[in-house]
């Protein structure tokens, strides 16, 4: 009898969005769970914001206000480590992510088993240790945390200048754009005839109930044997 | 040995917005499951964007795409017969919802008894079977359909326009605006002397752990039998 075949899911993120990284790490422990091929697709947040005429949600000022309690509750919720950025206009608007986004493109290409690492090691900086993500140094460093070896480090900080990196990195966001994405995260369920669009880290009852799967919370139980 | 006091649980909604109707009914379910007074507030969504410097999502072209999906999903989700408005433009901003709303005032100071009931039809009618929501004879149909006297809705048609009903509309959505609210549902937990806002139909989790309850799904009467 043939498996039943598992269902493409790609997650459209990146590192300057806090709710993405909730919604990564949901799906990486789901992974086990769920009978599903995680794609994680780093695009340019910006370029996706830019093309759908959208703002940044904290540029409702009461909006900001509740999105940082909104953001502490679901951090304690989904276990993860988020600390509000002390000065986020500059952080996230002034200085960015698009060097970050480019580094992560670089490892896609070169050490794709490490992209999930060192994703999560600049959110970590950016989201938790409130620290640098643009500096070629700042990047080296997320990716040692990572364990990525420094010849291919220093490989990965050469790449992300050439223009087949920006070029892929270009086409990702605008992939996500086809699939209607107006923000982040954005994850594509291929199911059934058609890709179903998600945005946001709080779909995944619903998401669970299209890969016919059940959600058990951000904290899935450790699979038993 | 005394029992912990109930939590009051304030909604501020506006029947004009689809997902505050689903967080509306998931808390009504709730309120024989959960520790909770739900105090029902209508307030005037439009004037809350106005103070706020918000705009409805659906002026974001892809949002709006993204929203009529989310909002048969989670319709289907939380068991609302909810179905896509027509002309949205004409039903939600041209016509929008200040006489509805107003109406509602006027059950909450005069029958909160069946402000539920209103309430409920209302949307139902909007969002559900299409049809108009601030004519005169819209609203006395729908506090009807909730067993309203004939002479009770009278009164409360008209007392809409007293300006103490207007006052009171715009009270409400000054509280709203002082808890920090910027659109519907807004959903104000009070727990051990402070209030707690929430914002969406999609922090039931969240609200729960606050309030020291479980969140068993948006249906929490049908028992699971287990295998």
């Amino acid at each position: 009898m043939a498996a039943l075949m598992r269902t493409k899911v790609e997650l459209f993120y990146d590192v300057v969005s806090p709710y993405s990284w909730f919604g990564f790490e949901a799906l990486c422990r789901y992974r086990p769970h769920w009978k599903m091929d995680l794609i994680l697709r780093p695009v340019f947040l910006g370029g996706i914001m830019k093309e759908a005429g959208n703002r940044p949600p904290m540029m409702v000022p009461s909006k900001g206000l509740y999105m940082q309690k909104d953001l502490l509750r679901n951090a304690a919720y989904f276990g993860i480590p988020l600390k509000l950025i002390e000065d986020p206009f500059h952080v996230m608007i002034e200085k960015g992510s698009l060097r970050a986004q480019r580094f992560i493109t670089a490892v896609a290409h070169e050490r794709p088993e490490y992209i999930e690492g060192v994703s999560r090691e600049l959110w970590k900086r950016i989201w938790s240790t409130g620290e640098d993500i643009v500096e070629t140094e700042s990047l080296h460093i997320a990716a040692k945390a990572a364990n990525m070896e420094d010849s291919d480090i220093l490989k990965c900080l050469k790449l992300m200048n050439d223009s087949n990196i920006k070029q892929a990195l270009i086409k990702s966001t605008e992939d996500a754009i086809e699939y209607g994405a107006f923000g982040a995260p954005t994850v594509i369920v291929h199911s059934k005839d058609q890709p179903e669009m998600f945005f946001g880290s709080d779909r995944f009852p619903l998401i669970a109930q299209m890969l016919n799967e059940e959600w058990k919370g951000p904290l899935p139980d450790p699979i038993k044997n | 040995m005394a029992s912990s006091p109930r939590i009051k649980v304030e909604f501020f909604y506006d029947v004009v917005s689809p997902y505050t109707w689903l967080a509306f009914e998931v808390l009504c379910r709730y309120q024989s499951h959960w520790k909770m007074d739900l105090v029902l507030r209508p307030f005037y969504l439009g004037g809350l964007m106005n103070a706020t410097g918000n705009r409805p999502p659906m002026m974001v072209p892809k949002k709006g795409l993204y929203m009529h999906k989310d909002l048969l999903r989670n319709a289907a989700y939380f068991g609302v017969p909810l179905k896509a408005i027509e002309d949205p433009f004409n039903v939600m901003i041209e016509k929008g919802t200040l006489r509805a709303q107003r109406f509602l005032t006027v059950v909450a100071h005069e029958h909160p008894e069946h402000l539920e009931g209103v309430s409920r039809e209302l949307w139902r009618r909007i969002w559900s079977l299409g049809e108009d929501i601030v004519e005169d004879e819209s609203l006395h149909l729908a506090a009807k359909a909730t067993n309203m006297e004939d002479a009770d809705i009278q009164k409360c048609l008209n007392m809409m326009n007293d300006s103490t009903i207007k006052l009171s509309l715009k009270k409400t959505t000054e509280d709203a605006v002082e808890y920090g609210a910027f659109g519907a549902p807004t959903i104000v937990l009070h727990l051990n002397g402070r209030s707690e806002m929430f914002f969406g139909s999609d922090r039931f989790p969240l609200m729960a752990e606050m309030m020291n309850e479980k969140w068993k799904g948006p249906f929490p009467d049908m028992i699971k039998s287990s295998l």
